[in-house]
């Protein structure tokens, strides 16, 4: 068990690693100047050139490149150009605003995870929940319209479902305001009025996934041996399905939760664009498009690392629920 | 390709909802035909296999639909939009010489660049879905059968490909890439667009068949059929693709035919935040895109380009989904 | 089953939407005037810049007013200020030495609000500028403002480290463009940079090497702020700027929100426009346009708020249509002016330029833009704004342009032409709309899309390579002085950063801008009107094509907003909160 942990602990680092070498040479390939975007009105060449002196822009690009590594694990100290002494875990500063990375993060990582917490717990409830009941129910008028609903949703995009909901809710019904984050602790009813048609679209695509695979497995699953063996024994229907059907059902569900969730807080772009919400994934958009490294160094570290440790969380839970699965 | 995967296409790509490689060969003569059978059986996978071929003819056809409808889909009807830059009349400018109404703003026909979009739309997703399955099949045979640290490296590379955020490279790989090969007076041809956009796809996209493959390789290799082959001294190519590709043919079929509608999805996806095709070119991406804007003023907008792509992506799923269960009977209902 | 489940419950969601999309949508008229002129005059009278301001009809004390915006405002250091939202943001906490009485639909006034008049013009020559400091004018702390404070804040808008703000008075002082190495301000922060001195407390003098008659205009941006040295914090400054308005600032998170609370050393006798009605002022930094519009139709909470960014495009057809909202709209034309650059180093032929006037649909480019809301035609190269226009059309063509008359000036050429856009999307359309409209009259477009950052600096150098390009100016005060020496001044061509976009360069049109440069500010207004007309029809540098219109929401309980004659944009002098 540990030999495994500490195994997949140490490529997860090395994929870090890698990821973090691929979003700095791809800053660096990017035909923008994020000096330009700095340096307001009356700029010249020279004062381009002196900017990007105090970046460190002029350096070798390894020495940038461990210089901003450095920065995460001992902090590091920037010119006053950029606000100075920056203490690990430092993330730099944002070229297009001066504000401190770690600052952005602080602002808009509770708004990603307003977002994809409740929506995972809505999808995984709603599709897990559809798939077992059409599968027990199987062939009958619910599993076919739960199947319909599953197939409708999984072709649905994301877009196209926000804007429905929006035009429905909002512009026509008027029951829901315009969608906007509000801190939960500030108000949690406003909260949850301003994020539920995110969470609603989200929930409704996804939970198509996890309707088809749940009934798929559950099928197998109450078709095996050992269940109906369960069954002759005497244990009632629903012991049976629930303590040995249930829990071999759910190993592959948990695998692609794992990514779906960890790939999701790695930034929705697309449903914090169609909602009008910032959050991670368009400040990530943004910062490539104003070619501002220290931003996406860290938004793409980030979605990285939310997505490594899934992984590695998925195979420890496989462990758990299935005693069968060996971690060597 | 996880953050696209995620948004957009939760199906698609989803490698365990395939099935379990069927146990072929003892079944008798041709499992092939069995399965068409089960398939023509299949009322669902028929009729959107119906609605399916007659989008792909409209789309692919569609010069041929610009001549019989009399408007292309760059021509301008900007008197038919009134000052506030919306179309007059009802339903977004809906009429008898425009079927699905008009563009707010520049004025021009919905219905003709639908068609012309659904042409982009098939032609990306087509040759991403051909190119990925193509590089996931030779990664995920040759991983699952070699073993040892090829396995190790290329299941690596997987995990490496799927923690890289898709988007923000492809949003920074599309500027970089049309600086580098264009001249400061060039125009950007679509089609350079479409050749990046499909590379980016190759790119990501690969990583779902090569983990299916590489999975139903491992299970496939200690059989008696394979150790027969090695035995009499086959060449490793052989085994490879002579062997064990024949006998996975079915998941990687359905995997194909899912992953289409993965494509199409995720080019409108990457359309939709102006990473892909841009204006002019038709295309559904960018189309909802606009029309978020109009949600309020001009409703039909959206809704007749997203539903539209709704229908494509739905009878490419249905179908897809017909064809896995004819494959494999024992998943079925 | 599955299909017909599937297309039910697609069918069904299909008319709910639908049935909401069912109202006809007919031609209506926004019933700006695209040719609303300005009137101004600046102050002889030193009464006109004594406090305090007429009070506002119905205006009340207290409440908060809140500004939404969709990002932060990039500076709040007076002398770095220099975008929009900051020049309107300024006068709430920052006393310049000269500013606008302004009556927000153009009748303008330029008086004294430091200085007890907007200038003595010493000689007549405009080479040398004093200013007499008002009395009773005080710091934040109640410490007074003198002249020596004004001189500070001028001398350290010196500093490059301090880049950002308007370079005119620098410029003019230091006689070149390249003022921070003409004069150092760090190696020097006790003294004044060449030609700045203060007699004494109440005296601040401008001794200049050339005539600058538009110093008083030039002194009403916010780098003539005052700031003892004491309390200069360099860079740090733009988070805690130190007040001297009528209001000063008590909070501020970085990118998130900044408050203002009444300043009690500011006294309303000493100040000719500003007033103190809210207790605060409150900028709030994060949702879009769109989601502006909707929390203040919505109103509600939002009740007393201001949206900054505007009417969000999607929104202009329901807001203009919605009659109970117009009791609190907004809708002005400004004077950012908007033009299609020709780059006259490249297309060398004048027929050709003409003939692009002729050809530009400018109904449809505004259709484009979002219609009559967001854009107003302009066929001049100076906004009707401007002090003393004129509206004129060389080269009259209709709204919709004369395709004919374009090919009859083109005589069977077909040149083909680069128009560089930024990869936006709204920028985009604006390309698909210009490419299909001009190649109906012969010209065969390219159109090239380029990273929206990089395309103004781009199209500044001298020897870019595209052909067409679109360009906006908005001047820092609305003489022709501001807009047409520096736009079309050939003598001022340098390798990179241009204003001169056109690169034209014609030995009678500088003459010309020398003569009227000398003249008496008032009296150059008409003489401007001329020149631009000579330069549209001997040269054609550009196709005018729209002045920007200011579209603004707020909700029921604000009172007070104009957007102001100068910029265009919402003005917060005599806003209040009504209870």
């Amino acid at each position: 068990m540990l030999r495994f942990l500490i195994k997949r602990l140490l490529l997860g680092a090395l994929t870090l690693f890698a990821v973090s070498l691929v979003a700095f040479g791809m800053f660096f390939m990017l035909p923008r100047d994020a000096v330009a975007t700095m340096c307001e009105k009356n700029c010249n060449a020279e004062r381009l050139d002196r900017m990007r002196d105090e970046l460190g822009l002029n350096d070798p690009l390894f020495d940038q490149y461990t210089g901003y590594m450095k920065g995460i694990f001992v902090g590091r100290d920037l010119g006053s150009a950029q606000g100075g002494r920056c203490d690990a875990p430092c993330l730099g500063y944002s070229y297009t605003n001066g504000e401190e990375v770690t600052d952005i993060f602080a602002r808009v990582i509770p708004v990603t995870l307003s977002i994809v917490i409740p929506a995972a717990i809505l999808w995984l409830g709603l599709g897990i929940g559809l798939g077992m009941l059409s599968a027990l129910k199987r062939g009958t008028v619910f599993d076919r319209l739960a199947i319909g609903f599953s197939l409708t949703g999984a072709s649905m995009q994301l877009y196209f479902v926000g804007g429905i909901l929006l035009i429905v809710f909002v512009y026509t019904l008027k029951i829901l305001p315009p969608p906007r984050y509000v801190s939960l602790w500030e108000n949690p009813l406003d909260w949850a009025a301003g994020l539920v048609l995110a969470w609603m679209a989200l929930a409704f695509l996804f939970s198509a996934v996890y309707a088809r695979l749940s009934r798929a497995q559950m099928l197998e699953t109450l078709a095996e041996d050992y269940v109906r063996t369960a069954r002759a024994k005497g244990l009632t229907k629903s012991k049976a399905y629930g303590r040995h059907a249930l829990r071999a059902a759910i190993t592959p569900i948990v695998t692609i939760a794992g990514l779906d969730v960890g790939g999701a807080l790695g930034g929705t772009v697309i449903t914090e664009t169609t909602f009008g919400i910032q959050g991670l994934g368009r400040t990530a958009v943004e910062a490539v498009r104003l070619g501002d490294l220290s931003t996406i160094m860290a938004t793409v570290l980030i979605s990285a690392v939310f997505i490594v440790v899934a992984n590695i969380v998925v195979d420890l839970l496989y462990a758990v629920i299935d005693p069968r699965v060996r971690l060597s | 390709m996880s953050m696209l995967q995620i948004e957009t296409d939760p199906a698609g790509m989803d490698p365990t909802a395939v099935p379990v490689a069927p146990e072929r060969g003892m079944v008798g003569r041709s499992p092939g035909r069995l399965a068409w059978e089960r398939l023509r059986r299949n009322r669902t996978a028929m009729v959107s296999g119906w609605i399916m071929l007659f989008l792909v003819v409209l789309g692919v056809s569609a010069p041929l639909v610009e001549l019989l409808y009399g408007i292309g889909p760059y021509e301008q009807f900007q008197d038919r939009i009134a000052n506030n830059s919306l179309p007059l009349g009802y339903l977004g400018g809906i009429s008898g010489d425009h079927w699905f109404g008009l563009e707010p703003k520049l004025g021009r026909d919905i219905f003709i660049r639908l068609v012309y979009g659904l042409r982009t739309s098939l032609l990306i997703a087509t040759s991403a879905a051909v190119i990925t399955t193509a590089i996931g099949i030779v990664l995920g045979i040759v991983a699952g059968y070699l073993g040892g640290w090829i396995d190790a490296v290329i299941s690596w590379v997987i995990d490496f490909a799927l923690a890289l955020p898709f988007l923000i490279f492809a949003l920074a790989v599309m500027p970089t890439v049309t600086a580098r090969f264009y001249g400061p007076r060039d125009e950007i041809d679509v089609p350079f667009r479409i050749a990046v956009m499909i590379l980016l796809f190759a790119m990501f996209g690969w990583t779902g068949t090569a983990r299916l493959v590489r999975g139903q390789v491992i299970s496939l290799r200690e059989r008696e059929f394979v150790e027969a082959a090695r035995a009499s001294g086959a060449g490793l190519g052989h085994i490879l693709f002579r062997q064990l590709l024949p006998n996975l043919w079915a998941p990687i079929l359905v995997t194909f035919s899912l992953a289409v509608p993965g494509y199409i999805t995720g080019e409108a996806a990457l359309s939709f935040l102006g990473i892909g095709i841009v204006e002019p070119t038709p295309d559904f991406g960018v189309m909802i895109s606009n029309s978020l804007d109009y949600m309020d003023g001009d409703p039909m907008y959206l809704i007749i380009p997203g539903f539209v792509i709704f229908l494509l992506v739905l009878t490419f799923n249905l179908f897809g989904d017909g064809l896995r269960d004819a494959l494999d009977p024992k998943s079925s209902r | 089953m599955r299909t017909r489940a599937a297309l039910a419950a697609g069918g069904a969601l299909a008319l709910v939407v639908g049935l909401s999309a069912c109202t006809e949508n007919t031609d209506g008229n926004s019933g700006i005037d695209p040719n609303r002129q300005s009137s101004g005059v600046i102050a002889t009278d030193p009464k006109d810049s004594l406090g305090p301001a007429p009070e506002v009809p119905g205006a009340v004390k207290g409440g908060t007013l809140t500004i939404l915006r969709e990002t932060k405002i990039s500076h709040l250091d007076p002398q770095r200020i220099y975008n929009f939202v900051g020049l309107n943001t300024a006068p709430l906490f920052a006393r310049f030495l000269t500013t606008w009485k302004d009556d927000g639909k153009g009748k303008v006034t330029l008086v004294g609000d430091l200085a007890e008049t907007p200038g003595v013009n010493v000689n007549n020559d405009c080479k040398v500028w004093e200013f007499k400091i008002k009395s009773g004018v005080k710091f934040e702390d109640g410490s007074p403002i003198t002249s020596k404070e004004i001189a500070y804040g001028i001398a350290r808008s010196f500093n490059p480290d301090l880049a950002g703000g308007p370079t005119y008075i620098q410029e003019w002082l230091a006689d070149t463009a390249a003022f921070d190495t003409k004069w150092d301000f760090k190696a020097n922060k006790t003294s004044l940079p060449p030609g700045l001195t203060t007699p004494d407390d109440k005296t601040l003098r401008f001794e200049f090497a050339k005539p600058h008659c538009d110093l008083p205009f030039a002194a009403s941006l916010p780098s003539t702020a005052p700031l003892p040295p004491a309390k200069d914090t360099g860079v740090d400054l733009d988070a805690a700027p130190f007040a001297s308005g009528p209001y000063k600032l008590t909070k501020n998170t970085a990118g998130v929100e900044l408050v203002f609370e009444k300043n009690e050393h500011w006294d309303p006798a000493t100040d000719p426009v500003r007033h103190q009605y809210p207790d605060k002022f409150v900028w709030q930094f994060g949702p879009d346009a769109t989601a502006q519009t909707d929390r203040i139709i919505t109103d509600g909470a939002d009740a007393a708020t201001l949206g900054w960014n505007g009417v969000a495009t999607s929104r202009v057809a329901k807001v203009s249509a919605d009659g109970t909202l117009k009791g609190r709209t907004l809708l002005e034309p400004t004077p950012s002016a908007n033009r299609l650059t020709i780059n006259t180093q490249r297309v060398t032929d004048l027929t050709v330029r003409q003939a692009l006037n002729y050809a530009i649909d400018r109904e449809g480019l505004i259709k484009t833009l979002g219609g009559d809301y967001v854009a107003s035609p302009m066929t001049t190269l100076m906004p009707p704004s401007t002090l003393g226009f004129k509206s004129f059309d060389v080269y009259p063509a209709g709204k919709n342009g004369d395709i004919e008359k374009a090919k009859a000036t083109l005589a069977g050429k077909t040149p083909e032409l680069v128009l560089v856009i930024s990869d936006d999307s709204g920028d985009q359309e604006i390309g698909t709309q210009l490419k299909n409209n001009l190649e109906k009259a012969g010209f065969k477009i390219t159109v090239r899309t380029t990273p929206s950052d990089s395309k103004l600096d781009e199209t500044k150098k001298k020897n870019n390579q595209w052909d067409l390009y679109l360009d906006s100016w908005a001047a820092d005060w609305p003489s022709g002085a501001a807009i047409l020496p520096v736009l079309f001044d050939g003598r001022n061509i340098k390798p990179e950063g241009n204003s001169n976009t056109s690169f034209i360069n014609n030995d009678a049109i500088n003459a010309e801008f020398d003569r009227v440069l000398g003249m008496d500010p008032a009296k150059q207004a008409d003489e401007w009107a001329k020149i631009d007309e000579r330069i549209m029809k001997e040269l054609a540098p550009a196709v005018p094509l729209y002045a920007d219109v200011a579209f603004y929401i707020h909700g029921t309980k604000v009172g007070g907003l104009y957007i102001d004659s100068i910029f265009g944009y919402p003005a917060f002098t005599r806003a209040f909160v009504k209870q």
